[in-house]
Parts: C-alpha cells; structure tokens; sequence
C-alpha cells in the first residue's frame, strides 16, 4: 500500500486512484475524477481546449454527439474584453442567469453540453506573454481587445460567479520560453503562495465554494518549497485544497519525495506536450488530466492524427508518421476512413477523400471533421494508456508499449499543408 | 403519364395535394431517387458539396430533404474523375438525401471575366492556368452525370435581364431552347436524374410566354424559371413569375431560380412557384446576420453583448428551442455576439439557425396551404416583418393584389 491510495474528495469533486503507482515515488496510475452532475472521467485521459468558450470549429451539439472529451479548458481572458466604445460595460458571462440544463454561469454562457467537465484558468492555453507583467495583485491578461490587467480578486469573483467545476487560481508566470532567473523565480513562488492565501481566506467566509487545483510554478522545487509545503500543511486538512494544476509535470518526483501528502491529490497538467511521446512521459510521471493544444494545431494544418496506444503489434520497418497529411494528392479518391477502423464520427460518416476535398475546397467543415477525428484518436489513445495500465502487470505493461510506441512512430510531426479554409 | 392529381416520370413523381383558393399557391409531394420532398420547399445551396460547416447530420436534422450543389465548383474541385471514381457527389459528402445541380452556365457568367458565349457553349479561361476553356450542353451533362444529382439543369444561355439588347435577349432565348435539346440528347440517365429546363427571356412577357410554349413542349419532368435575381425590379420578377406559372401545368414542379429573401418565397409562393434555393441565408450567416420573422438582425451590434435570449424566441431551431426541450443546444444571442467573426462555431450557429428559418418558413406556408388559409398566413407573415403596414414593399402589396391578396386591407 502507497500513500496515494486513498480516495480523495468532497461533497462535489470526487477521485478515487483505482490503481496507484507501485513503489515508492510519481508513476502512472489509474484513477477516476467525478464532478456532480458530470460525466466522469476515467484518468489518464485529457480535456479539450476552448477558444472563447468553444471548442474550435466544433458547436456544442457536435461536442455532444462527436467528441469523446469529458473536460474543457476555459480562459478567463477570453470573456474579459473591453470594447473601447463600451469599456465600462460588465462581462457579459457575469451576468447570464443559469438554465435548469445549464446550471453553472460558464456552461450556461458557452452552452457546453452538462456531461462536460470545465476548468477555468486566467490564460489561454498556451498564453501570449506579456510586455506588461504581472503586478502584486494583478496578472496580465491578452483580450480580444488587448493587454488588461486582471487583479486577482476580480479573478475570484469570476471564479465564483461563473462555478467551474474546477478553478486554478491565478499563478505568478511568465509564459516566456526563457527560465526566469533565481531572483524572478522567487518572487513568482512567493507572489503565488500570498495570492492562494488570500484566495482560501476570502472563499472561507463564502456561500460559493470553488474547487480549487492549486498551481505548481515551471520553477526548481528548491525555489517553491515553501508555497509548496504550506499547500500539504494548512489547505489539505482543511479539504481547501481539491488538486494540483501542475506547469511543469517534472516536478512530480520532487513533489513526491518531499511532499508526499499531495500524492492523493487528481493532478492536472497544464504543461503543452509537443507530441504524443510528450504525452505518455507526462502519464508516465503521473499526471492524471492531461491539456493538449496541438489537437486543436494539427486540426488547422489539414492533419489527421494516426496512431494507437499501444502501438501495432508488428513493428514497422520505418517509424510510422504521427499524422497524415489530407492534402496529399493520395487522398482525392481514398474511400477508407481517414485511419483503419477509426471509431470517430467523421471516420463513420466520411471518408478520406471527402476532408481531402473540403481541404482542396478550403471549406470550414474540413475543419470540423479533423477536429471530430483527432479528438477521436487522442480518446483512443488514452483508452489504450488506461487499458494497459489496468493489466496485472500494468506498470511493466506500459513501460513496454511505451517503448514499443517511441520506436513505432516518428519523433515529431509532418508539416500539414492544409490552408486556412475561407470563414 | 398523369391522373387528376399526380404526374409520374421515369425518375420522379409529382402529386398536386392542395391548392390555394385565392392565391395561385399551391402544396405538393415531390418523390425523387433520393426520398420524397413537400413542396413549396427552400433549397440550401451546399456549393462545394458542403454546407458551410454544418455536418451532413446537422443539416438533416434542420429537416432539409433537398440541397444545391453547383456544377461548376465540383467539376473544379474535386473534378470529374475524382467524382466517377468516388461514385458520385451523395457518396463524396455522406448525402443520402436529395441534390439538385445547376448546370455550370451561371457561375461562368457570374464569376469569370471573358466568358464568351457562342452557339457551341460557354467559352471562358480556366480560373486554374488562363487556359481556353469550353462548357458545352454535352459537357455540362456529362458533370452532372458523374455528380448523379437527383435535379439536374439544363445548360442555358444566361444574360441579366435588365440588358437593353432585345436581339441578343431574343437570341439567348431561342439558344436555351436549342440547348435542351442538346441535353435532353447528351443525357445518359433519365431513368435516375431528372432534368430540368429553364425558361429564359428577360424581363419581356411575351418572350417568356414563347419560351414557356416551347420548353413545355419538349416535356422535362419539371420546370425552372431562370435569369432572374440578377438586378431587375422586384415589380419585374414577380411580373415574370406570375406570366410564366399561368402557363405551366398543374401536375410539375416549378422552380425559380436564385432567389430567397423570406419576403420572395412568400410573394413567389402565392404566384404558384414551388422551389428556390439561394446562398443568402447561409452567406449572411458567416456575416454574422440571423433571419427572424421580424427581420434580419445583425448579431455583432453590442446590444446582443448580454442578451441572454435565444437568437429568436419560438424559433424551434436547435440552437434557440427551449433548453429543456430535446436536441437543444441552448444558444443565447450573447454566445453569439461573442464568437461573431471570431470563431467560426458563431457561424455554424447562425447557418444552423437560418437554414432552419427558411426551411420552416415554407413548412409553416405549405400547412396554411393544406388548410386553405394562405392569404391569412401572408399577411401574418408581412406583419411580423414590418411594424407599421405603410412600410411594406409596393412589389409585394401589387403582386400580392394581382393574385387576390389585399395587404393593407384592414
């Protein structure tokens, strides 16, 4: 028996860990997260990423029907903007009454179907940095009408008014590709651990209780400890604290060396793997939810994901590619669906050379089938983690398929060739 | 072949259910390869065998049974022998309902500058190389053959109608109808897609009642009106429309081509047309426009910013019903408003919702049809539209009144 074996929740977030990690330390587990109301969600698995509430090209009909995703990402800087003429108006999504179908404010604005799961952070994924940054009490926000600075009690307001299932709160970042330096790392840790503390002190006289997954900053564990050992000892007995919204997953065998009370905790990565090898390293180091921008990317590029967890049983004669290029000229009379037995809704209704036209053609619903598709085989995939994780022999089992699934497949992605259809 | 009330042709059947006691308007059944149709019907226009972004599912459920594909674009993209070896535009988009093809002619005129117009055909420069080009009657049924729509066009000769040039208006007249026959010749599937003609003749009465006499006699399975929507007077179309039903037969079905203003079904129904398609509904969709009964409303204006509405109340669209009713979606105005010209969900939204107005437009017309209370249903409908009855369109008030149809009576 491990520490993270425990069932962990409250009255509306439950995770249970159906299979922890073996040994000592972070490793791939299974588990289940479920919200009151929601679908659950078996982990690993990912959530989708919203534009201004909205999965990409995808309305949320299509969400319901077509798209396997139990969760999705909402920025808060995607409903915050101050039209010039209008620059004291309040945020619409402030103020929407919730349905009877739409219960909470963020469903109710975005019609997301109720099945799915919504976390609500302050930054897109991935965000734009600033030339402003971030000041004691504000982080800087990109609107669709530019740069605001979004104070952290304002942050909390709308985490209340809006009732995401989950909420982040806000983190002292960069979002710049440069590791800050020793002395701007500091003080993100410290700005971040005081903002949590006035987040949890201003919730605790509140009637609206957030769930909350407390950020854990892209900087060395040595830099955090602090912020970090206050998270295991003053939120987590007193149930504050629901999860962990880690930015950088490598933090995860310090976290459980050091603090190993955080281990139940569901984890949350809102660190953008590049590829599906990306992917399975972050599961591999534990993290429960994943939060995967190039969905979205390769959709844009005209490419449709192609691969399987675990990998074919033959291994190819030369890595296969991650995706397929639906402009290529092969494509224009393919009857075969976009990949062999591909469950999704565009691989059941269409067929290659139907996304290969609509791509030729420049038309928004090739657009909406590869986002269809490609949602479809990340679920799969994740389906393949979980079905191997749940072997007798689970942990060998994926360390395997793992290595099966890195010499399989190329490293990265084709270029897509797909233009941007006309709107 | 025909009985009292139905007329049968080889790839479709046509029965006359009711008809207006005042208007010429009229309910009907249109049975074509690809399921059966009720008439008066609104045609969406899927121009590259894809309805701006809407799944194949999705413009099913708006009930739409019928929807355009244009000739010109496929033979471009994906081209003809990416159409016979996919086995026809239905299998290429996943349709298992009914398509309707123009024949190629229009866009050639429309979209290409030095489109030369001779006896043999369309002469134009491909869009692709600048390359000399030629879409002849044979050709242009031959596409449409490989499409395998369900109503094909003829090749016409089409010239806007307000030319001032009566010979030449004349001469494209006279060459539609040699151009029938060339398709009724080049046509190799009679027994599974229906062609249609198209009467030309501008904007002259009795060119058009000519050309009415002579496309008749050559007997296609159903009649199109053509030329028009092109910048004439609405006085002149209704003009034309109400000249040339008067001399078609009970038992077709009439279409008039391009047209789909809410207000034009209306009017054109009552003059006793039975089909239209226009790309209007789902182009002012992408503008971020929403067609209500009580006019078109621009979505971008800040006033929707926090209207928590749907986008029209009763609408039974799935993005307006009531969120407690089956299939809603629960789209407010504001979700609108806020992913207008940003996010192309916004669009798919709008065309859902405006694809669906028109559509049950005419649904709402063919049961005031069947019940015998059309002129009821339009003055209902020219109500809704404008506040105050002085506003309403002189065209609409005078053709209107030549079918037995007051407006401003009181």
């Amino acid at each position: 028996m491990t520490v993270d074996t425990r069932e962990f929740g409250s009255a509306a977030m439950s995770f249970e860990i159906l299979r922890a990690a073996l040994g000592d330390g972070a490793a791939a587990r299974l588990g289940r997260l479920a919200f009151a109301g929601r679908r659950p969600i078996d982990t690993p698995n990912f959530i989708g990423i919203t534009s201004r509430g909205a999965i990409p090209h995808i309305t949320p009909d299509n969400v319901a029907r077509h798209l396997n995703v139990g969760g999705a990402y909402m920025a808060l800087e995607d409903f915050i903007e101050r039209p010039q003429q209008y620059s004291t108006r309040t945020p619409p999504i402030y103020e929407i009454p919730p349905t009877a179908k739409h219960q909470t404010r963020l469903h109710s604005f975005t019609a997301m179907p109720p099945s799915v799961t919504t976390v609500l952070g302050a930054r897109r994924l991935p965000a734009v940095a600033s030339p402003m940054g971030n000041t004691k009490s504000s982080v800087s926000v990109f609107t669709s009408t530019g740069f605001q600075a979004l104070t952290t009690a304002e942050y909390l307001a709308a985490a209340q008014s809006l009732q995401p299932d989950i909420a982040v709160p806000p983190a002292d970042l960069t979002h710049s590709p440069i590791t800050p330096n020793s002395k701007r790392a500091l003080r993100m840790a410290e700005r971040t651990d005081e903002w949590l503390e006035e987040w949890f002190s201003e919730l605790q006289d509140s009637p609206t209780p957030v769930t909350t997954f407390a950020p854990v900053l892209p900087i060395p564990y040595p830099i955090q400890w602090e912020y970090l050992s206050r998270l295991a000892e003053d939120y987590l007995p007193t149930a504050q604290l629901a999860g962990l919204a880690l930015y950088d997953p490598d933090l995860l065998p310090d976290l459980a060396s050091f603090v190993p009370a955080l281990l139940p905790l569901p984890r949350l990565s809102l660190s953008p793997p590049s590829t599906p090898h990306h992917i399975l390293n972050q599961i591999a180091l534990g993290i429960d939810l994943l939060t995967i921008p190039f969905i979205n990317t390769v959709s844009d590029a005209g490419l449709a994901l192609a691969f399987t967890f675990p990998p074919p049983t033959t291994p190819p004669n030369n890595p296969l590619p991650l995706a397929l290029d639906l402009t290529a000229p092969r494509f224009a009379t393919s009857l075969a669906p976009l990949t062999p037995h591909c469950p999704c809704g565009a691989c059941t209704t269409h067929h290659a050379a139907y996304i290969h036209h609509l791509l030729a053609a420049r038309e928004m619903l090739g657009w909406t089938l590869l986002q269809a598709h490609n949602h479809g085989v990340m679920a799969a995939f994740f389906a393949g983690v979980r079905a191997t994780l749940a072997q007798q022999d689970g942990a060998a089992a994926f360390a395997r398929a793992r290595g099966e699934f890195a010499r399989a497949y190329e490293a990265g992605f084709p270029l897509g060739m797909g233009e941007r259809p006309c709107f | 072949m025909a009985s009292n009330s139905t007329f049968t042709s080889p790839a479709l059947a046509f029965e006359l259910v009711a008809k207006c006691s005042t208007t010429r308007a009229r309910a009907s059944i249109l049975t074509l390869p690809h399921g059966t149709v009720n008439l008066p019907i609104f045609m969406p226009v899927a121009t590259q065998a894809s309805l701006k972004g809407l799944t194949p599912q999705q413009l099913e459920d708006t009930g739409c049974k019928l929807c355009l594909n244009n000739t010109y674009h496929l033979g471009l993209k994906p081209g003809q022998e990416v159409l016979d070896a996919v086995g026809g535009a239905h299998k290429l988009q996943g349709w298992s309902r009914n398509l309707l093809t123009d024949s190629g002619g229009f866009q050639m005129v429309s979209l290409l500058k030095l489109a030369n117009i001779t006896e043999e055909g369309v002469r134009f420069l491909s869009p692709h190389d600048g390359s000399p080009m030629l879409l002849t009657p044979e050709h242009s049924m031959s596409l449409q053959n490989s499409i395998g729509s369900d109503i094909m066009m003829q090749l016409d000769d089409v010239l806007v109608t307000t030319s001032p040039d009566k010979a030449r208006m004349r001469e494209a007249m006279e060459r539609s109808v040699r151009w029938l026959d060339r398709c009724i010749a080049a046509h190799k599937n009679p027994d599974r897609q229906n062609l249609f003609c198209i009467i030309q003749g501008g904007l002259d009465l009795e060119m058009r009642r000519e050309c009415c006499r002579e496309m008749l006699a050559r007997e296609t399975p159903g009649i199109a009106i053509g030329g028009l929507s092109g910048g004439e007077a609405k006085d002149d179309f209704c003009k034309v429309v109400a000249c040339c039903t008067e001399l078609l037969p009970d038992l077709k079905p009439r279409y008039v081509m391009g047209i789909g203003y809410p207000e034009d079904l209306v009017v054109s129904t009552a003059l006793g047309a039975d089909m239209f398609d226009c790309v209007w509904p789902t182009r002012t969709a992408r503008f971020g426009n929403a067609i209500t009964k009580h006019g078109v409303l621009n979505m971008k204006k800040e006033v929707y910013a926090a209207d928590f509405g749907p986008i029209e109340d009763g609408c039974g669209c799935p993005c307006c019903r009531p969120v407690d009713e089956e299939g809603s979606i629960g789209i407010t105005r504001a979700f609108v408003h806020h992913n207008a010209a940003k996010e192309t969900v916004a669009a798919h939204m709008l065309t859902l919702h405006n694809v669906w107005y028109q559509l049950n437009l005419m649904r709402e017309a063919r049961e005031a049809i069947i019940a015998d209370r059309y002129p009821v249903f339009v003055r209902e409908f020219f109500g809704n539209l404008y506040a105050d009855p002085s506003n309403y369109p002189s065209w609409a008030v005078d053709a209107l009144k030549g079918v037995g149809v007051d407006l401003l009576e009181t």
